[in-house]
């Protein structure tokens, strides 16, 4: 079994580890990092549970392979949250909204936000749900979800005026 | 003064979860933590000749394997009858049973030695259809047992016979009969099954964690399993991620099979099921067929209802005495009939097991009898309203058992009307029937459906449940219940009722995770009864305390009389004298006094009946009642139904936390629409087709509509604070809902859900008829065609879903890439959408070459008035482009609706045209543009049409030793283009194509047509452009004429060149209805 080394970010964090080279990138958070923030939860990129962001791009960690991570920049979830570690503005609006049922697919629909507005992402909630479209809730029905997203994009509109 | 009850509170869990910190069963990793597997029947019924082991065995890093003789204690398990073995021993049920179970020191070992176990078969023909298992002369699934019946409940209320006869005999009265299918439904919580055993030394037990719903019946099958007492095994639950019925049964074997390696191993065992494992194994909601025969007088009234139903079992009993009973309770619905025949038997079949789901035998019958009432009241001339008005119960009402309605508010009408009033139903009604007079293509629909179910338990058994308060001296408290949180927000509502009752403060409260061993047995978290008996437990310890202090403060505040306070605000008030204490001082108070103010909360519920012969009793100690009105669009070119709008009320007592009970309502109504709509889990002879969430349909955020909760309330006088149940009412609705709004549009009637294309187009399921034989051996060898040409390896089935032994070598130039290809043939990766899960699915062990760093194909430049395009683009980059965005608009219609934001950020164009799937989003524009394609290899390069670059399904050009490197696409010319892209699929994400059509066209100065192009996806065998339709349509004058004489002209070449297949009847219709709707849609925008 050949091990190739690659070097990445995680969360700003360096890390460089040896590896088998197809190794899924949500195994080398979950057991190698200890990120269990990252879920899994079809393993075929369908559900979005894994949902993380490689160079600023929203990817799926269970079909992303080593090889693909030298010198990425990768955010999970436990990178999110404000500066003081409070967890992040889009975090709060899902606590407050409701938005939170089981908690599995969480993570990944906070991924999935933090790139909408940061992308300058608007509160039309016919681009709100295409920008969600990747993600499975089995719980909520997603609208309380939306109404998360419509909350952290006013909150983020109002730290933005300040 | 601050009340709880009622207002919107956030969960108590929530932070946990919105940063990633709550602990599921996935994230537990013990010391010395060994992984299992487990291996799946090859086969869905036969016998088990040979195993053998010595492989598996052979394996570094695997430390056991066990067979079903390897366990010493008791070998099966069920909550009824013990059916179901946790390993089979030499006969294969279904084609879920496991066969033997392996530990190793890593998960990728252990599924690995699962994968080498080499069994040999003797296949056996399986049963697949419940009525078929029913007929005598049917082989037995369990001898043991002596039938296939797994259970029959009767019900006989009144004389039915005699109602029939006087019918026919009547003017007055006809005799109405109809039939309905309901099919299998997964649960589909986002997490997979996961448990973890651990040796408990200290109590020679063990400990179980994981996501287990029903913490209690783990434990009883567990101790069952091992011969092990009650008090030596301790279920502590992780955080679940979801269940909705789902993680009972199929835990608790899995629990069996990780103690059993923890004992033989004496280490921590974790048994984690990647989706396909959990989609294979575990149970779903019962299919049923149902047969519904009707005594109606002509004014409406029903006199006489006769109802058979066979449930589809599968292969063990599970929950089916528990499912069935509730069908058999409520299988009227909520109408009055004074003569009921019901008789439901549930079969065992050689197909996936089948047992609890929310909803629990519910929604099958509502789909019935609901889709049946509308047919009935179209029969006699009646509104579906007055239909229901005339039967439905209110109050004082007999139901089908008997039971008369007199003790809570029988509110079916009431909630009837608030829902079809905020529905705006009556005027849309009016408003759809003028707009499907003048629509073309879609037509409106509006239908609504509504029900009664009983809260808790009822007759099904012995209905209590358990809960510890302890307040602490400075007045904050600890919440333990015997009821599971399982996603639902139970902590927050158990929560809210202490701080109510006691007038403390949420933020003052904790809830506790429960383990088995630290409170008494509290049943399983099911029948939505969370709320109404874990409230009530809750509700009592406080009560319990409540005395306590009161026994002291009483002489403080001077009173006799609990009533005379008011607890709240963490103080405790006399409003007569304003006199206060702080609630931590009262508590200190009493503590003082040496008196607990921890108390253990219990309730057992109200007196319920049932005669098992005349089935005749009162059922449940109270009912709730609901009603839900779908809104829906259906496009009559494909019978794709779109959800407009959702409005669902429902009587649940009371609202305890507001922001739970409508994220319950909104969560239980996707339900509904998934199973109306979109969920079929499919089993063909035995085999499942539906793996995973490519081909099990959930419903996206794009395919739910709006939905309007209502939460109606009638405090029931059992409830706490007078509430009773939500969560499955939520659910039972939706597809009859859906149906009736459907047939409204239509005018057309469905007999069974889900409403697939097809099923909405045909009025039937288009399947493709295989026998048994074929299917198990072509799922077994053949392999599909990927990537290339090459067909040839084959390796057995792998339930491996870690690929550490494929290697990957990446290349950081074109020119090494092309020298790695010359020296030996590799599997081309880049974005990995494709083929790592293939690589997962299949069987492929090869090298692979990574592209995707390779900087000159990722770049998109003009050069001699073509845009070239590096193949190892993504699609995000694509339709971020400007050349792009300017030159092909129709590619960008095209790419703009591939997989989901996540999917087209890594997938690329060179994987999808090399993938050349029939249903490939970026060929039919790209033929269009006319593009051409780039293949290199050390030997040299060269330029080919994309229409000579695609072979057919799945096949294409490339050579072993070449790249694709660059798709160029001519830049069209500087004129008005008109263009329409239609993709259709099943749902409105995530989809994959079902069929497409991309269209452009222009026209002369004399308004002539000029040009035309016709590009079908996912049609014919090789993707190819109408060019005879074409040709016709160039020079000629665009009228609807003209569009009618070229469709005439594609049905010829449909016919000729599809018109065999299973799949034409659908197709052929409907890929002219896209024509059609395609050009008129042109014609109408010139």
């Amino acid at each position: 079994m050949n091990k190739i080394k690659v070097s990445f970010k995680v969360n700003n964090k360096d890390y460089e580890i040896e590896t088998t080279p197809l190794r899924r990138l949500l195994d080398i958070l979950r057991e190698d990092l200890k990120l269990m923030g990252t879920k899994e939860g079809c393993g075929e990129g369908e559900c979005g549970a894994c949902s993380v962001l490689i160079d600023g791009e929203l990817s799926l960690a269970c079909i992303t392979p080593a090889t693909q991570l030298e010198g990425k920049e990768i955010l999970t979830i436990e990178g999110i949250s404000d500066k003081d570690g409070e967890p992040s503005y889009i975090q709060k609006a899902f606590i407050d909204k409701g938005a939170v049922q089981c908690g599995f697919c969480t993570p990944g629909f906070v991924m999935a936000t933090h790139k909408y507005i940061k992308d300058g992402g608007s509160n039309d909630e016919t681009k709100i749900k295409e920008a969600l479209s990747g993600n499975f809730c089995r719980c909520t029905g997603y609208a309380k979800i939306v109404d998360g997203v419509k909350e952290a994009i006013v909150r983020h509109n109002d730290k933005e005026a300040k | 003064m601050k009340k709880v009850v009622g207002t919107k509170v956030k969960r108590l869990d929530a932070y946990e979860k919105v940063t990633g910190k709550a602990i599921y069963g996935d994230d537990i990793n013990l010391p010395k933590m060994l992984h299992a597997a487990v291996r799946h029947a090859d086969i869905p019924a036969g016998k088990i000749l040979k195993i053998d082991t010595t492989k598996a065995k052979n394996l570094k890093g695997v430390v056991s394997v066990l067979l079903h003789d390897d366990i010493p204690t008791v070998k099966k398990v069920g909550p009824i009858r013990r059916d179901h073995n946790v390993i089979v021993k030499d006969s294969v049920h279904f084609i879920g049973d496991v066969i033997a179970i392996v530990a190793a020191e890593t998960l990728e070992t252990a599924r690995k030695a699962a994968d080498l176990i080499e069994i040999e078969y003797e296949e056996e023909q399986g049963i697949f259809d419940p009525r078929e298992a029913l007929k005598p002369e049917s082989k037995l699934i369990h001898p043991e047992y002596k039938s296939n019946l797994v259970v029959h409940y009767p019900l006989r209320k009144g004389n039915v016979e005699e109602a029939f006869e006087k019918a026919e005999s009547s003017d007055d009265e006809i005799i109405f009969e109809r039939d309905y299918k309901t099919p299998y439904q997964e649960h589909a919580a986002i997490e997979p099954e996961v448990v973890i055993a651990e040796p408990n030394h200290q109590v020679k037990g063990v400990d179980v964690y994981g996501s287990i719903q029903n913490p209690f019946t783990t434990r009883k099958v567990v101790s069952i399993f091992t011969d092990l007492k009650l008090n030596q095994v301790n279920i502590i639950g992780s955080t679940m991620g979801g269940s909705f019925g789902g993680k009972d049964d199929i835990i608790n074997v899995m629990a069996c099979r990780a103690v059993a390696l923890s004992l033989a191993t004496n280490r921590p065992v974790k048994l984690a099921y990647t989706r396909e494992q959990a989609m294979k194994e575990g149970y779903k909601r019962h299919p049923y067929f149902l047969n519904y025969k009707l005594a109606v007088n002509k004014n409406g009234k029903i006199k006489a209802m006769k109802i058979n139903i066979v449930a589809d079992s599968g292969a063990y009993s599970s929950q089916s005495f528990f499912v069935t009973w509730r069908s058999v309770v409520q299988a009227t619905g909520p109408y009055e009939i004074e003569n009921v025949q019901t008789d439901i038997k549930a079969a065992y079949t050689n197909k996936p097991y089948t047992a609890a789901f929310r909803g629990f035998g519910s929604p099958q019958i509502i789909f019935a009898q609901e889709s049946m009432m509308d047919e009935l009241a179209n029969e006699l001339g009646l509104t579906p309203y007055e239909i229901r008005k005339i039967n439905g119960f209110k109050q004082g009402s007999k139901t089908a058992s008997g039971q008369a309605l007199t003790e809570h508010k029988v509110s079916l009408m009431e909630v009837i009307d608030i829902a079809l009033e905020k529905a705006d139903y009556h005027n849309k009604l009016k408003e759809f029937e003028k707009y499907n007079k003048t629509s073309r293509r879609f037509k409106k629909g509006i239908g609504f459906s509504c029900s009664y179910r009983g809260s808790s338990l009822g007759a099904e058994g012995v209905d209590t449940t358990s809960a510890i308060v302890s307040v602490q001296a400075d007045g904050s408290s600890y919440i333990m219940t015997g009821l599971n949180e399982n996603g639902q927000g139970l902590r927050t509502t158990y929560a809210m009722v202490v701080a109510e009752t006691l007038g403390c403060t949420m933020e003052d409260i904790q809830f506790l995770t429960s383990q088995t061993a630290n409170i008494a047995d509290g049943g399983p978290t099911v029948a939505s009864r969370g709320t109404i008996a874990g409230g009530n437990a809750v509700k009592d310890a406080c009560d319990k305390i409540k005395a306590n202090i009161f026994s002291v403060i009483k002489e403080t505040f001077n009173v006799t009389e609990m009533t005379e306070l008011v607890w709240a605000d963490n103080k405790i008030t006399n409003p007569q004298t304003k006199q206060e204490i702080n609630f931590a001082d009262a508590v200190q108070m009493t503590l003082n006094e040496g008196i607990n103010t921890s108390a253990y909360g219990w309730w057992k519920s109200p007196d319920v009946s049932w005669d098992k012969e005349t089935g005749q009793g009162n059922a449940y100690f109270t009912y709730v009642y609901g009603c839900q009105v779908a809104e829906t669009q259906v496009d009559t070119s494909t019978g794709k139904i779109d959800m407009l709008n959702m409005v669902a009320a429902h009587d649940l007592g009371r609202v305890i936390n507001r922001t739970g009970a409508e994220g319950q309502v909104y969560g239980g109504v996707a339900q509904g629409i998934g199973y109306g709509l979109l969920e079929n889990y499919s089993v063909q002879n035995g085999i499942v087709k539906s793996e995973n969430f490519d081909e099990y349909l959930l419903p996206t955020i794009k395919d739910i509509p709006n939905i309007d909760a209502i939460l109606v309330e009638n405090p029931d006088k059992y409830g706490p604070y007078g509430a009773k149940s939500l969560g499955e009412p939520t659910l039972e609705l939706g597809a009859a809902a859906i149906n009736n709004s459907v047939k409204f549009a239509l005018k057309k009637k469905y007999n069974a859900n889900p409403l697939t294309l097809e099923r909405v187009f045909l009025g039937k399921d288009l399947v493709k008829k295989v026998r048994q034989s074929e299917v198990v051996s072509k799922e077994r060898c053949e392999v599909p065609n990927i990537n290339s040409k090459s067909n040839s390896e084959t390796v057995p089935e792998k339930t491996t879903d870690r690929v550490s032994d494929i290697n990957i070598t990446v290349a950081k130039t074109l020119k090494e890439a092309l020298e790695i290809m010359s020296n030996k043939k590799h599997w081309i990766i880049s974005g990995g959408t494709d083929v790592i899960v293939q690589l997962r699915k299949e069987k492929y062990h090869k090298e692979l070459l990574d592209i995707s760093q390779i900087k000159e194909l990722k770049i998109t430049n003009e050069i001699d008035g073509n845009i070239v395009i590096g193949s190892a683009c993504t699609f995000s980059s694509l339709i971020d482009n400007e050349l792009i965005q300017k030159h092909y608009p129709l590619f960008i219609d095209g790419i703009s609706l591939i997989g989901s934001t996540q999917i087209r950020s890594r997938a690329t164009i060179g994987g999808n045209l090399v993938n050349a799937a029939p249903c490939a989003d970026s060929v039919p524009s790209l033929f269009v543009y006319d593009a051409s394609v780039k293949i290199e290899s050390t030997e040299g390069s060269k330029i080919v049409k994309l229409s000579d670059f695609i072979l057919g399904s799945y096949k294409n050009i490339l050579g072993e030793n070449e790249i694709l490197t660059q798709i160029i696409i001519p830049i069209p010319k500087d004129k008005k283009y008109y263009r329409y892209f239609f993709k259709l699929g099943r749902r409105n994400a995530l989809n994959i194509t079902r069929m497409s059509i991309a269209t452009m066209m222009s026209f002369d100065d004399n308004n002539k047509i000029d040009e035309v192009y016709i590009m079908p996806g996912s049609v014919f065998a090789k993707f190819q452009r109408l060019t005879n339709l074409e040709e016709f349509l160039v020079g000629k004058e665009f009228t609807t004429d003209l569009i009618e004489k070229v469709i005439a002209l594609l049905d010829e070449k449909l016919e000729s060149e599809i018109g065999g297949r299973w799949s034409s009847p659908y197709k052929i219709p409907v890929f002219k209805n896209m024509l059609r709707d395609a050009l008129l849609t042109i014609l109408e925008e010139k």
